[in-house]
């Protein structure tokens, strides 16, 4: 009886730790925004063909991501935001001047910045263009868009992993981060917000790449 | 010895039903709307309904998990494994989005509730005291990690959520921890008691 409850227990942990090793990628990854991130490194995930509209442009998503043959960093935000949209909206401020300093030093690196707004309804293009320049964005540069159509929209964000919860006092919270687009609109790589210097090298390695 | 305060079958349809109202949308939905509902009322109740359910298992499956479960060894090693591994921040995320993952949630759940009847008893003080000594510090520490992190461990909820999580998990854990003393204490002071009696 021992015995048996010894093998019995011992088999328990192995199938424990089986789980727990599934379930966090071999120990590397304990939240589902880690895994998330892993996963798309591993299997990059193909931007859905969905309409979306900015300040003076209405396309597909994939041929937008395409359009120059470059590399695009992407992030989700709303305007109204008031929280951590404004941390994205600086780090992309950085990643724009940056961009700017690469032009001016005479080389351009076919990298883009796009921010896409979850907040549709309200993000109307007139809405977008006040947010962009607020920011100083620069539209050869930097871009804003938002999907009309909800089921596009959810389509999008599920597709992208982009989980948005309002917090019930009219704000949302979601999983800010840079998202890295190849020139095929395929997302490649998730970056944290702070490491916004490591996602700018990778993308310029990128965008770069092989001629 | 105390006597269980209804019959088995009144348990096991009480477990049942209790099961069965756990399983539905409804009560899924409304209890894993917040995180700590999720893990502190949710992860308990299921375990209580495989508690009740355990009521009235036959004796023969009975005996045949007693045959491999000396001292309720094995049956608190399942407990312990099933807790840990669902402790994991990302469990709570994939269960919300894969069906596959919530069903064995509930299921590794309930068969933890009723292998806990079944074990508790007979694993005694030591094995109790050792095994709530694993457990105890583990939902601590997870519950300080829930409080200190900056970042959301989960994209389901919300960082206030999270916190609060955190704390209740501490409290419990202190709480568990003072009930298995006094118990503990009572335990001693009865056999004493027995030891000094007149015969």
């Amino acid at each position: 009886m021992l015995l048996r409850t010894a093998l019995a227990s011992v088999l328990l942990l192995l199938g424990g730790w089986a789980a727990a090793s599934w379930l966090t990628y071999g120990f590397q990854a304990w939240t589902d925004e880690g895994a998330r991130r892993l996963e798309v490194a591993l299997h990059p995930v193909t931007a859905p063909p969905i309409t979306v509209q900015g300040p003076g442009l209405t396309g597909s998503l994939p041929a937008l991501l395409g359009e120059d043959g470059g590399v695009t960093i992407v992030d989700f935000i709303y305007t109204h935001c008031e929280t951590v949209c404004l941390t994205l909206g600086s780090s992309f401020q950085q990643l724009q001047a940056a961009l700017q300093a690469d032009l001016a030093a005479g080389h351009d690196t076919k990298l883009r910045l796009l921010s896409i707004s979850f907040d549709g309804a309200r993000d109307d293009p007139t809405a977008l263009q006040a947010y962009a320049q607020g920011l100083r964005a620069d539209p050869a540069l930097w871009r804003f868009v938002r999907v009309p159509d909800v089921g596009e929209q959810q389509a999008l964000l599920r597709a992208l992993g982009v989980v948005v919860i309002p917090d019930g006092r009219g704000d949302y919270e979601h999983n800010a981060a840079l998202l890295l687009f190849d020139s095929r609109g395929r997302m490649v790589r998730i970056f944290d917000l702070a490491e916004q210097q490591l996602a700018f090298n990778y993308a310029r390695h990128l965008a770069r790449g092989p001629r | 010895m105390k006597r269980p305060a209804c019959k088995p079958w009144h348990q096991a349809v009480l477990g049942l039903v209790l099961a069965a109202l756990l399983a539905l949308p409804i009560t899924r939905h409304g209890l894993e709307a917040s995180m700590w509902s999720h893990m502190l009322l949710q992860f308990p109740l299921w375990m209580l309904a495989g508690a009740l359910l355990a009521a009235a298992l036959p004796p023969r499956l009975r005996r045949a998990i007693a045959s491999c479960n000396a001292h309720g060894i094995t049956g608190l090693v399942w407990v312990g494994v099933v807790l840990s591994v669902l402790m994991v921040p990302r469990v709570l995320d994939l269960a919300l989005r894969d069906a596959a993952v919530e069903a064995a949630k509930c299921s590794a759940l309930l068969l933890a509730g009723a292998l806990l009847r079944l074990s508790w008893r007979p694993a005694g003080l030591v094995l109790q005291g050792f095994f709530l000594g694993m457990l105890l510090p583990m939902m601590v520490v997870v519950g300080q990690l829930y409080i200190d992190s900056p970042l959301r461990l989960c994209n389901a909820y919300l960082l206030d959520d999270q916190v609060h999580l955190g704390r209740w998990l501490i409290g419990l854990a202190a709480v568990f921890a003072l009930a298995w003393l006094a118990h503990v204490g009572w335990r001693l002071v009865r056999r004493e008691e027995t030891q000094l009696a007149p015969p």
